[in-house]
């Protein structure tokens, strides 16, 4: 019996040994590791819950087959380059906190080992965790922060597939130009002194002050004038001195960068206050979540917002149809600008691996600097994705592109945002001037 | 002008709710000599027992402030009876630090039950209503409210603590507690009693309050500073001082609104490009500071 015994020990030695010894890599073909991180409580938690949708339907296109579905990485089940290795997803929670994020992308990497990054919405948060990414040597796509910096630093593990904000608002002021030269639908040109006096409210972490700073880039460009821009804290309480001081400026325009929470006080104090400029305009975030829409109601007839993804895209992409009936038998809401693009970004993950054929960091960083996904293929609106590899900028896609749209009251009396801007895809005439409370 | 006077109007609102927030703070200083640092955690619940009682029954979250005023209550006299009795028996530092524990747990209770996202109220018979009356002064119904109940609650505490036979006793509690035992007040009681009325101004506030502004299990700390700045100024344990207190910090709050008074007056661009704003809260720590260090027992004196 006691020989049993020592003969079974030494087995599983022997058996520990061995394991030991086997490469890993042939267990890791089973399983490709992406670590999540987005804020999923907190002020962004609503959008927070829409980008882990997003990006979980993506896996789950990618882990089955789905024949009928027009994109590569449908048509597989799991990577097929790498033996048919499902896709996992491990959230975590950064609550809008840039130091708990780089906390939580070392957790990611060194205790999980995971193979690549996805997040994390707010810039500030991408900005540290990147950082991470960066000195660790993991790769990372970043499918939803629009700070311009954020492909400016010369990283080499980095990569976005969001247009950023210097696009963005380059579409803002080319729309009001637009509006001057009676280029929008249903309105008459408006003579330009009518909407030449901006004013602009940014929350205060990097991606808001990074608006205001090209809102003052291309107020000046275009021509217009910025009486008033602000900073205000995105955890703030109380707006009504912001407002105040925005009102005290009598602009034509107010722009805004604003989170969920702070955005839909914004708009609240707005109203109460009774600030009636000709146009207000969201900087998206906040400004397109579900929460912004059912919250306020009728309150936001006339708001503008510039956005990546609105239904209305539908209509003229069938995939994209597609994609939304899979997400609201899921969540019961729409596609948004925040779901369909962490979409976008784990399909460029996948696109990325299936290209790489391994998870190997090298390769996968050789991969991600060569891909190019189709516009076909996408749920967004975009010519592609396609990263930068030279230049002042590395990592950005260079194909994507923005909408500006408005929210309106549909026949049936719900609130929805029609496409104004690009020009040649508009949806609806434009209410101008806004309508007022 | 217009700026002037919005902002001197909206200075002055703010002071009044302002005030009524840092009311119970300086009704349990004045009874006690206890610093409450949870005291803007007390808020919080007050917010939470307000919106949450809407929510369930449907009604009006103005309807829900004597819910908000029983949960304060209680909530003040089981915190006395249950922790702050055995504090008193410790050396000061043992009742600074016993209350800050008090916030964090509070805080983190908070957080476990309600989670950590922002709430707010989004419909009601005030809320989203404003009163134009001209020359540049909106008066939302929402903070409006919330200053007339600040001036009746301001006013009943008056009267309770110098009218009435319980507010003798208040008094004298506060005064001298060991004569007052002497003298056959029940000062145990009375001490409870100042937590009870504490807990419940400053919960009645929590759930006026909750109808303009959201509420997460962190906004007690800012609104803790904030009344304790109105406190130091109006003189501690000093009733009608947290009053006019109140109203000079929030006319210290709308400097930004005065800035942009002389900004768009005068048409002096540069001034556009101050972040004052951003600073808005910075001055009420400044005047804390000034009147610390001019005038210690604050600008209407301290209570004996």
């Amino acid at each position: 019996m006691k020989a049993l015994v020592r003969l079974a020990l030494v087995g599983i030695a022997l058996a520990a040994v061995l394991g030991l010894m086997v490469p890993a890599d042939v267990f890791a073909a089973e399983e490709i590791k992406i670590g999540v991180i987005y804020p999923l409580t907190g002020g962004a938690a609503a959008a927070g819950r829409e980008l882990r949708a997003g990006a979980e339907l993506a896996a789950e296109i990618a882990n089955n087959v789905m024949a009928d579905i027009p994109m590569t990485m449908a048509k597989n089940s799991g990577v097929k380059a790498m033996g048919g290795a499902k896709i996992k997803l491990i959230f975590k929670d950064h609550e809008g906190n840039p130091t708990l994020g780089a906390d939580l992308a070392k957790k990611l990497i060194l205790d999980d080992k995971v193979h690549g990054i996805l997040g994390c919405y707010h810039s500030s948060v991408t900005k540290t965790v990147s950082a991470v990414c960066e000195q660790y040597g993991v790769p990372m796509i970043n499918g939803s922060s629009t700070s311009p910096d954020l492909t400016m630093r010369g990283f080499k593990w980095f990569w976005r597939t969001t247009p950023h904000d210097k696009w963005f608002t380059k579409d803002l002021f080319e729309f009001l130009k637009g509006l001057t030269e009676g280029k929008v639908k249903g309105v008459k040109a408006v003579p330009k002194k009518d909407i030449e006096t901006v004013a602009a409210a940014c929350e205060n972490t990097e991606w808001g002050s990074l608006v205001t700073e090209t809102i003052k880039l291309f107020a000046g460009e275009y021509d217009f004038k910025l009486r008033r821009s602000l900073l205000y804290a995105d955890k703030a309480t109380d707006l009504s001195s912001e407002v105040r001081s925005l009102k005290a400026a009598r602009p034509d325009v107010m722009l805004f960068a604003s989170y969920t929470s702070d955005a839909i006080l914004m708009v609240k104090t707005l109203k109460a206050e009774k600030a009636g400029p000709k146009i207000i305009w969201g900087q998206n975030a906040g400004f397109e979540t579900p929460e912004f829409r059912s919250t306020l109601g009728d309150d936001i007839v006339g708001i503008l917002t510039r956005t990546v993804f609105l239904p209305q895209v539908v209509e003229v992409k069938k995939v994209a149809g597609q994609v939304n009936e899979m997400y609201k038998a899921k969540t019961g809401n729409d596609l948004s600008g925040a779901s369909a693009r962490s979409f976008t970004g784990l399909q460029t993950w996948v696109h990325v691996l299936e290209k790489a054929g391994s998870a190997k960091p090298a390769d996968i960083q050789k991969a991600a600097n060569a891909i190019e996904i189709p516009g076909d293929e996408l749920v967004v609106p975009w010519a592609g994705v396609k990263f930068s590899t030279t230049g002042e900028e590395l990592g950005q896609n260079i194909l994507g592109s923005g909408l500006i749209g408005q929210y309106q009251k549909a026949k049936d009396g719900s609130v929805v945002l029609e496409i104004v801007y690009p020009f040649d895809v508009v949806t609806a005439d434009m209410i101008y001037p806004f309508p007022g409370w | 002008m217009d700026l002037l006077l919005g902002s001197i109007a909206a200075g002055i609102l703010l002071g009044m709710v302002i005030a009524l927030v840092a009311l119970g703070l300086t009704i349990i200083f004045g009874v006690m000599d206890i610093v409450n640092f949870a005291h803007g955690e007390f808020l919080m619940v007050g917010m939470y027992a307000g919106l949450l009682t809407a929510k369930a029954t449907g009604m009006d979250p103005l309807l829900t402030l004597p819910v908000a005023a029983v949960v304060g209550f209680l909530l003040g006299v089981i915190c006395y009876a249950g922790f702050i009795k055995f504090l008193l028996r410790g050396p000061m530092v043992a009742q600074l630090l016993g209350t800050f524990g008090l916030m964090l747990f509070l805080r983190n209770l908070a957080l476990l039950i309600f989670g950590s996202s922002d709430r707010t109220v989004h419909h009601g018979i005030l809320v989203g209503k404003s009163f134009d009356i001209g020359m540049g002064i909106i008066l939302p119904a929402t903070k409006l409210a919330a200053a007339g109940l600040s001036v009746i609650a301001f006013l009943a505490v008056w009267l309770l603590m110098n009218r009435t036979k319980i507010g003798k006793a208040l008094t004298a509690t506060a005064l001298n507690a060991q004569a007052a035992r002497y003298m056959g007040i029940p000062t145990e009681k009375m001490n409870a009693l100042a937590w009870g009325i504490g807990g419940a101004s400053v919960t009645t506030a929590g759930a006026l309050i909750v109808n303009f502004w959201a509420v997460n299990p962190f906004m007690g700390l800012l609104f803790t500073m904030i009344a304790f700045a109105v406190v130091a100024l109006g003189g501690f344990g000093n009733v009608p001082g947290a009053f006019f207190a109140g109203l000079v910090v929030g006319l210290i709050m709308e400097i930004p609104g005065f800035w942009d008074f002389f900004t768009y007056t005068f048409d002096w661009m540069w001034m556009a490009d101050v972040p004052m704003t951003s600073l808005k809260y910075m001055w009420i720590y400044v005047a804390y500071f000034v009147i610390m260090v001019i005038r210690p027992r604050g600008l209407f004196g301290w209570k004996h």
